[in-house]
Parts: structure tokens; C-alpha cells; sequence
């Protein structure tokens, strides 16, 4: 028995029972088939092995789309079949006549699908009856009208949704894009494309982010077998969100350490390529603020704890906690850092704990093409380089400062023009005062080398993902990023200039509670700086733990004199 | 800082040795001349170089404003091409780019010299597909307008069978395929989807026309997709018109300021100048003029009697009746009347650009190089050495596209909550540090630090209201 085209997988199947009508016909030639030969017994008329001397019939599509063809002239009712026709006629009083089968003077007819790109085109592939071609051409070329309610999936032809509604839902396998399938096959056929697409939203945020952005939380966690890490991180993604809405300080210095999306990236790509997916996801999609709700309590937690150990020394160690993860992450053993990093882990409650702990995953995917071991060194290397560079000012601050020069010196003409506007974007505009300006931007500049020092990394990575997969860049400047980022690690790997980092980033800290105003601590923060302002009038030029950002003050107080 | 490292990083040899008072002399405005590579431009500090580089900046930009003589325009450019550098610090970087833009501007007397350049210099298409796509994955505005977008078009269409989508500027398949994903995941099961996707070149529809419907084909969402080959200035509006039934929602990402390029009041004037060659003096006058007319008016179009083309625009928008329109939009006045408000604004709104670049991506990055020159400085450009319809980089803030909207009988549409959730889900979740998103009067301000840089803003036409509005604003 000769198999289906491979081009209609279960056409062949779904004809079957249409055609075991047609069993008793005699098989004419048996050259014809060449399975025929073999069994003795009647053979079907298989799809596209029709008798060749059968009378071919090439139907218009309008005809084989017309569900009644008979119509009656009287009260215009179609039926599909002549015969019922004519005994509709009968009702009528009409004319009516049976008609008679001969089954010797019948020739018989196969038919042609009138698609020229279709197989079933061919005279010698037609099909063996009228049905089977009415339904071939429905399901292949015809518009999918039958709509199944509960996986959407559409039909064209009544009987197959029919028949897929009695089994649908009994058996269904779920992807993660939210299709449901009722097939293994075809579910697995939809995840091999399936997860090229994941691949690529995974790269493009926007494309998890849509709506049902939870969903690669929950499918994650379920990839891994590590449920309770899962959702931890999720929470803890929760709860970095949290952070950002709220003013507690605290938060933005802890929080980068502990960064979500350095492990959920890595998880995200990881489970975009294994197979299972089960139906945790629609629970996270369904509510999804549940977690938020239930980690505003962790926050509250965190900050009381935080603000509780004594400031300066807790955000030291978090501070350093923030690179001795990165190192671990990295998989670059570096043994120096891992006395202070126990440490710092003392201080970090038992979420983050675990959260750090997200290197094991990590190494789970080392052997990800994606996110190979080069990328993740990449985006620590940058870390370190933006961290090592002296600190400098950003160039909205600048601005602003300029401004606020302009504001101070009427003789200036150019920097005036500054004025006006620079006023309304300085957050400050209240205190036009010099000292206050002068604090409000060294304020900025540590919070943004802080941020500089955090960011760099992660995006550095995100970048260098980039060079991987879009088109345009080739491999080339990705890794000449990389190989000078690392060249400046080696070089910084000295003690020096970490613990150069400590201090400025103590600062920073230091500079972010003032801003935060919560603790009383920054009230003393405030004074200390204010009290070096005598210093800086003097003219001392000595690097006290900032050297940055007095130098600037002390540029200022110089040209604001000239202008004086 | 260690001496190893001082050596490395070449453009931050701003050091650990105590700055002393040498270099501060010379911070003057206009020292007299400098020699190619005095030693002092070395040794200054970056945030030092960038003050110098910021009065350098405005005092060209006075001189060219000013007219007269290019010679102090001249000098003062000279010194900042020894400060800046395109692939320097953030301040040095915009610099470069301003500079390059009042040196365009300086010789607009020159038509001859203008057109000289610019023939040489036509973006080829492939290229700003590219500074476009960098812009997409270095800086989180396009995705996050993206998500918002998507979220308030699902909801506008939830329920509906058709829905048709019109993209202004179809220019990367980017933002279609989460909606398509999202469509396709709709629990009453997916509409029948219809984009259609806007732009000048037809290889860029193409493409992104066989993306979407890979995904529609691999997500089993009815897809269709529309392309027309149009820039927005002709595009012929009707020809967008939904079929009945068919629910439609207008994306516009970006795009809506280039409509508000007009002749400029004084642009027959400055026709007849182009054509016959003129001197400076007169241009310079002629801009001095400019300054006192225009000192605080934002608004000429407002003001002028006849609709102008953005006003057209909108209506015939609005008369196409969709549920929907989501606007995204520079959030910053670069439409003033002068040179010089311009050029102060966009300082203000680059520096904080090139600021979040330079916080978030490492500065060798050929991408942000690329990103910064292409894009960005195309725009500053466009700002500063541009005039009448060539001046298309006309991005306005959001309480002016307000009134703008209301007049053309659009009602704000407050986006959800849930947008803005998604939206910081997804600031969070790729460790966009710095950047946010703020809520604004049911708008959505997309911010780095407190800067807001981009707006989104959702509307829909109310027959009632607006034209209530409409018959009031014919009055005046």
C-alpha cells in the first residue's frame, strides 16, 4: 500500500474513510499501483493513484466550494446530491427521475484539483472521489471558516473541526507563546521555531515584554528544575523593582550586586532551547502582582536591616560585595577578594544570599553558545575598567554648573545664555547659592560614577550580545572591545585600584543618603562636606578621599572669581 | 589611579597629579590663539575640558548668530576641535557634533559651499537602518515605547475580529512581532491582523513585511500586511481607510515632528538670499532680527490663520476615526524661533542623552559611535544648521502636542497602569539603570535620571468633543 504524499502528512489518513466506499470496484490494471501486485485482495484507490483509464474531472473552485449544487427552481433549496433533488421534486410535483446505476456503462471518474500548484493538479495524482476532492480543496486552499473555542485553531472543513473538538482539551501540549496543541507532532514541529523566537525576544526585551512578559519567569524555573531559585529570582526581580520606585537609598547600592537579569538572561536562553513546558506559566500570568505584593514586605525587611548596622562600614562591604560577586560570576577565581566577600555576605539577608548564589546556574549554561564565558568576563572586565578611570562629570551636570556660573557672573555673556534654561533643569534651582551648587553637582557626580561603575557591566554585555547577533556588526569590534577591556583588567588587577574604587564609592553611598534624606546619618554626611569648604577657599589643592570632584569645586570658586 | 593605568586610558589623563592654577588661566573665553597641541590642553581634566568645551560652544554660537565676520566663529571652532572628539568623554562628544553643526551653520551664507557638502553627505539608507537599529539596542526608548504601545493598542482592541494597524514609519518589524505574539496569546483567540507599514523605501517594507509574517505564519495569527511606499509629507491618507469592521489603531513612533517643518516666515526672504548670493552682513542682520521678533514665541504656527500641514495632518487622521493613536515623541522644544534657544535646548537634551550612553555603554563601542554620529548628530544637525522645510528635527514637548492633538479633536487616552508595570519590568529586567519611566497626566515620560526625554501619549477621536472643540476653535 503506497503511503501519502509527504507533502499532506495525514491527508492521506483523513481520506481513508472516504474511500472505503469505493472498495468493491475492481482493480483494472494492476501494473497501475505498484504495490498492487503483491496482496490479491480489492484494493482502495489510494490519493493520487487513480485508474488511468478513469474519466478525469477537473472541477471549478466555485463547484467545489458549493455546499448544495442541486437548487430547485421552485423554492430555490440546494442539496448536495441529484438524487435528493429529485426527490425534493417530487414534493413539488414536478417532473423527477432517479437515476439508475449502471455500474457497467459507469466509467469511472477521478478528479483534479484545480490549484495549478497543487500535486493533486496532475491528472496522475487526482483524486478517487468527489468528497475527498471537495474536502482537499477546502482544507489546502480554502478559507479556515471552523474556529475551535477553545484552542482557536481553525478548520476548514466541518468534519475535521468537529472531529478535533471532541478531542480537544482531553490532550493538549501548551508552548510557552501561548499556542496549544493537540498533536505531540506538531507541538514539537511549533517549539523548533518556537525557540528561535524565543531566542530572539530574549534579545529583544520588547519581544518577552509584550504582554504575557512574566511568562519566561515561571517557564524558566521549570527548565532548570530548580523551582524555589526561580522564584526567588523572580521575587527578587520584584523586589528590585520596588527599589527603584522607592527613595530608600539603601537600595540602589545593594541592589546592582544581586542584579536579576545577569542570572534571568542566562536562564531565559537556557530554557529557550530545552524541550518541556508545562502550565506554571499561566499561574504567573495570571497574577502578576502577586509577587510584588508579597515582596514589599522583603523591601521593608531589607531597609530595616540596612539602616539598623552601622552605615559606613555595612556599605563598604556591600559595596565590595557588588564585585567579589561579579568575580564569582565571572569564573574568574580570584582568591584575594574572598575573605572580604564572606564577609559581606554576612551582612546580606538570606534572599540575597541565595540570589549570589545564582552562579551555579550559571555555569549550568556555561556551554551556551549565547552566553559563553567570554561575554560574562566581557561584562566584568567593564566594570572594572569604568571603575578604575578617575571620575569625571557628566555632561548634564556640567551644564548646569555652567549655568549656574552664568547666574553668578553678569560680565559673561555666552554662559548667560545658559541661564534662564540651565535653571530649570538643575533640581536645585532654589539654592542659587555657590556652595550649594557646587555640593548639588559633586552630589551627582559621585551618584553617577556609582551607577557608571554598576551599569557598565551588565550593558556592556548586552552589548556584546549585539555584536553576536545582529547583522549589521560584525564580530570584529566586539572583540577588540574585549580584548582592551581585559588588558586594562590585567593591568588594574593591583590593589590599588580597588581600594580607590572603595573610598569613591563610599562617597558615592554616602553622597546618595544625603540625597535620600532618611537616616540622620546624612545630616552629619552634610556638615563633614560643608565643613571642608573653608579648605577648598584656601587653596589647598590636597586629594582628600575625592579628589575629583573638590578639584571641580575648586575650578569653579577660580573661574566664578574671574567673573566676579 | 595608577600610573599603569594613566597610560591606558588616554582620554582621561586627567590625573592624579594636583591640578594647579596654569591651566585655570587659560580657561578665558577667547584665549588668543592656542598652538596646535599645547601642553595644557593635555593636562586638562575632563570636567574642566568640559566647561571650556560648553563656553567655547555658546560663544561660537553667539558669533554665528551675530553674523558679521566668520573669523571669531572661525577662532573659537579651532579651539574646540582641540577639545572635543567624537569618541572622547560625553561632553566631548556632543561637542564635536555641535560644532560640526555651527560650522554648517556659519557657512549657510555660502550656498555653494552648503550645497557642496551636503550632495556628498546623503545618508545611504543602510546606514540609518543601522544608527537606527543601534539606537534600538543601546538606549531602552524604542522598546519601552514598543511596550507601551503594544499594551494600550491590546487593550484598545480587545474583543475585536479585525485589527488594523497602521505603522507611520515601518522601518524595522521590531515592535509588530510582541504584538503579534500578544495577539496570538489573546484568550478570545486571535483577530485578523492587518499592518500597514509606511515609509519612503520599498526595501525596507519588504523586509519588514517578510519578518511579520514569518512570526504571524510561526504564531498562527491571520496576517496581512500593507505596504506603502509614501513619505508622510504625500502620503494620501484615505487610502488608509479600515474596511468595515476593521478597528483601527495609528502608531507613530518619532515621526509626527517632521510634519511641522514650514516655510519658515522668512522663507521666501531667505530663498531670494540663497539664490542670489548675499553677505554675511545681511544674514547676520537678518538673524539679529530674528532674536528680538521671536524672543519667547513658540508657537508662529499656532498663531497663523490657515491649517498648517501638521493640522491637516491630524485631521485627516482623526477623520479616519481610530480607536487608537500612540504617539511617541522627543520630549524637548528644538522648534524655537532661534538659533540660539535652539542650541540651548539642545545641549540640555543631548548632553542627557550622551550621558546615559556614556553611563551605560563602554565608550570604544563602534555602535555608539555610530549611533552617536548617525542619529543623534544628524539631529543636531538638523537643529542648528537647518531653516525652513529642511529643518525637520522639530521635536516639541508634550503639553504642545497636547493643545495640538485637542485641536484636531483627539482626546488623551490615560495609558495604564499595567503599561507602565511592563514598562519598568522591562527597564529592570535588561538592567537599564538610570533610565525610567514616569507616569505624567496619563502619559508616560521616558526618563534618564529626571530628565524625561521621551514622552508617550495614547488618544482617541471623541465625535462629541471634539467637535464641540472644533466649532470653538474655528473662532479664533
Amino acid at each position: 500500500m503506497a503511503t501519502a504524499s509527504p507533502s499532506v502528512p495525514f491527508f492521506g489518513v483523513r481520506e481513508e474513510e472516504k474511500l472505503t466506499t469505493q472498495q468493491q470496484r475492481p482493480q483494472q490494471s494492476s501494473s497501475s499501483t505498484p504495490t498492487a501486485a503483491a496482496p490479491p485482495k480489492k484494493k482502495r484507490n489510494l490519493p493520487g493513484n487513480p485508474n488511468p483509464d478513469a474519466e478525469v474531472v477537473a472541477l471549478s473552485p466555485k463547484t467545489l466550494l458549493a455546499t448544495n449544487r442541486f437548487i430547485c427552481e421552485v423554492c430555490n433549496k440546494g442539496f448536495q446530491r441529484e438524487q435528493n433533488l429529485q426527490l425534493h421534486r417530487r414534493g413539488h410535483n414536478l417532473p423527477w427521475k432517479l437515476k439508475q446505476k449502471n455500474p457497467k456503462e459507469v466509467r469511472r471518474r477521478v478528479y483534479i484539483c484545480p490549484e495549478p500548484t497543487c500535486v493533486h493538479h496532475e491528472p496522475s495524482r487526482a483524486l478517487g472521489d468527489l468528497t475527498g476532492i471537495k474536502k482537499h480543496y477546502c482544507r489546502k486552499h480554502g478559507e479556515k471558516k471552523w474556529k475551535c473555542d477553545k484552542c482557536s485553531k481553525r478548520y476548514a472543513v466541518q468534519s475535521d473541526w468537529k472531529a478535533h473538538s471532541k478531542t480537544c482539551g482531553t490532550r493538549e501540549y501548551r508552548c510557552d507563546c501561548g499556542t496549544l496543541f493537540s498533536r505531540r507532532d506538531s507541538f514539537i514541529t511549533h517549539r523548533a521555531f518556537c525557540d528561535a523566537l524565543a531566542q530572539e525576544s530574549a534579545r529583544i526585551p520588547a519581544g518577552m515584554n509584550a504582554i504575557g512578559g512574566s511568562h519566561f519567569y515561571g517557564n524558566t524555573g521549570i527548565h532548570l528544575g530548580l523551582p524555589q531559585l526561580s522564584s526567588q529570582l523572580s521575587s527578587l526581580q520584584e523586589q528590585t523593582h520596588c527599589a527603584n520606585d522607592g527613595a530608600a537609598p539603601f537600595n540602589h547600592v545593594t541592589l546592582p550586586s544581586f542584579r536579576p537579569p545577569q542570572s534571568a538572561t542566562p536562564f531565559y536562553l537556557g530554557g529557550g532551547s530545552s524541550q518541556d513546558i508545562h502550565e506554571d506559566t499561566q499561574l504567573l500570568q495570571s497574577k502578576p502582582f502577586h509577587g510584588l505584593m508579597q515582596l514589599q514586605d522583603h523591601l521593608q525587611h531589607n531597609t530595616n536591616a540596612s539602616s539598623s548596622s552601622s552605615a559606613a562600614a555595612a556599605t563598604d562591604l556591600f559595596n565590595l560585595s557588588i564585585f567579589s560577586n561579579g568575580n564569582n560570576r565571572s569564573t574568574i577565581t580570584n582568591s584575594s577578594n574572598s575573605g572580604i566577600n564572606q564577609n559581606a555576605h554576612l551582612l546580606i539577608s538570606d534572599h540575597f544570599n541565595n540570589a549570589s548564589g545564582s552562579n551555579e546556574p550559571h555555569t549550568l549554561f556555561a556551554g551556551n553558545p549565547l552566553i559563553g564565558n567570554h561575554m560574562d568576563a566581557n561584562m566584568f572586565d567593564q566594570s572594572v575598567n569604568t571603575e578604575s578611570v578617575p571620575p569625571h562629570m557628566s555632561a548634564t551636570a556640567l551644564l548646569q554648573k555652567a549655568a549656574q556660573m552664568g547666574a553668578t557672573s553678569s560680565c559673561s555673556s555666552a554662559s548667560s545664555l545658559l541661564r534662564g534654561i540651565g535653571s530649570l533643569y538643575s533640581s536645585n534651582s532654589k539654592n542659587a547659592g555657590f556652595q550649594a551648587s557646587a555640593t548639588q553637582v559633586e552630589t551627582e557626580s559621585h551618584f553617577q560614577d556609582l551607577m557608571n561603575s554598576l551599569t557598565n557591566g551588565n550593558t556592556g554585555r548586552f552589548n556584546g550580545g549585539n555584536h553576536q547577533k545582529t547583522g549589521f556588526s560584525g564580530f570584529i569590534p566586539g572583540i577588540g572591545n574585549m580584548n582592551e577591556s581585559k588588558l586594562q583588567r590585567n593591568l588594574s588587577a593591583g590593589g590599588l585600584g580597588t581600594s580607590d574604587s572603595l573610598t569613591r564609592d563610599f562617597l558615592g553611598v554616602g553622597s546618595m543618603m544625603r540625597r535620600g534624606g532618611i537616616t540622620p546619618r546624612e545630616q552629619h554626611l552634610g556638615i563633614n562636606i560643608s565643613s571642608l569648604d573653608p579648605e577648598l577657599k584656601s587653596g589647598s589643592s590636597t586629594r582628600s578621599f575625592d579628589g575629583g570632584s573638590l578639584l571641580i569645586a575648586i575650578t569653579v570658586l577660580c573661574i566664578s572669581k574671574r567673573y566676579l | 589611579m595608577t600610573p599603569l593605568l594613566a597610560g591606558v586610558v588616554v582620554q582621561d589623563d586627567g590625573s592624579s597629579s594636583s591640578v594647579t592654577s596654569a591651566p585655570l588661566e587659560t580657561l578665558s573665553l577667547s584665549p588668543p590663539s592656542l598652538a596646535p597641541h599645547s601642553p595644557w590642553v593635555r593636562e586638562l581634566k575632563s570636567d574642566e575640558r568640559g566647561l571650556c568645551l560648553i563656553h567655547l560652544l555658546l560663544d561660537c554660537a553667539s558669533r554665528v548668530a551675530s553674523g558679521g565676520s566668520l573669523d571669531p566663529a572661525n577662532a573659537a571652532l579651532e579651539q574646540i576641535a582641540l577639545l572635543a572628539s567624537p569618541d572622547g568623554d560625553a561632553m566631548q562628544r556632543i561637542a564635536s557634533h555641535f560644532a560640526e553643526a555651527l560650522a554648517r551653520r556659519a557657512i549657510r551664507s555660502w550656498p555653494g559651499l552648503c550645497h557642496a557638502l551636503d550632495s556628498a553627505r546623503v545618508l545611504p539608507l543602510a546606514e540609518a537602518a543601522v544608527a537606527r537599529r543601534h539606537f534600538l539596542d543601546l538606549c531602552p526608548f524604542l522598546r519601552l515605547s514598543f511596550v507601551v504601545a503594544n499594551q494600550a493598542i491590546m487593550e484598545a482592541m480587545e474583543g475585536e475580529r479585525v485589527v488594523h494597524v497602521v505603522d507611520l514609519n515601518a522601518s524595522d518589524p521590531t515592535q509588530w512581532i510582541p504584538l503579534l505574539q500578544a495577539l496570538g496569546a489573546r484568550s478570545e483567540g486571535p483577530p485578523h491582523l492587518k499592518i500597514t507599514g509606511i515609509h519612503e523605501h520599498k526595501e525596507v517594507l519588504h523586509y519588514t513585511a517578510i519578518r511579520l509574517s514569518e512570526a504571524a505564519e510561526r504564531l498562527d495569527v491571520p496576517f496581512q500586511f500593507i505596504p506603502v511606499v509614501s513619505s508622510l509629507d504625500n502620503l494620501d491618507i484615505e487610502r488608509l481607510r479600515a474596511k468595515t469592521g476593521e478597528a483601527l489603531a495609528i502608531s507613530s513612533v518619532l515621526q509626527l515632528h517632521t510634519l511641522l517643518a514650514t516655510e519658515d516666515v522668512d522663507g521666501h526672504l531667505r530663498k531670494a538670499q540663497r539664490i542670489a548670493p548675499i553677505s554675511k552682513l545681511s544674514l547676520g542682520e537678518f538673524l539679529e532680527k530674528d532674536h528680538l521678533a521671536n524672543a519667547h514665541s513658540t508657537s508662529a504656527e499656532s498663531a497663523s490663520p490657515q491649517p498648517t500641514r501638521i493640522q491637516s495632518f491630524l485631521a485627516s487622521l482623526w477623520r479616519l476615526s481610530p480607536k487608537i493613536l500612540v504617539v511617541t515623541e522627543q520630549e524637548a522644544n528644538h522648534n524655537g524661533q532661534t538659533l540660539k534657544e535652539r542650541l540651548v535646548e539642545a545641549l540640555f537634551y543631548y548632553a542627557a542623552v550622551f550621558d546615559a550612553l556614556d553611563l551605560t555603554v563602554p565608550r570604544q563601542s563602534v555602535e555608539r559611535l555610530r549611533l552617536e554620529k548617525k542619529l543623534f548628530g544628524e539631529e543636531i544637525r538638523n537643529i542648528i544648521a537647518c531653516e525652513g522645510l529642511e529643518r525637520k528635527e522639530r521635536h516639541e514637548k508634550l503639553e504642545r502636542w497636547r493643545q495640538r492633538m485637542g485641536i484636531s479633536g483627539f482626546r488623551a487616552l490615560p495609558l495604564s497602569y499595567c503599561g507602565l508595570l511592563q514598562a519598568r519590568r522591562l527597564l529592570q529586567c535588561f538592567g537599564w539603570q538610570g533610565y525610567k519611566v514616569k507616569e505624567e497626566n496619563g502619559c508616560f515620560m521616558m526618563c534618564w535620571q529626571d530628565r524625561p526625554l521621551f514622552s508617550v501619549s495614547a488618544w482617541r477621536c471623541n465625535l462629541v468633543e471634539s467637535l464641540k472643540k472644533r466649532s470653538t476653535s474655528v473662532v479664533p
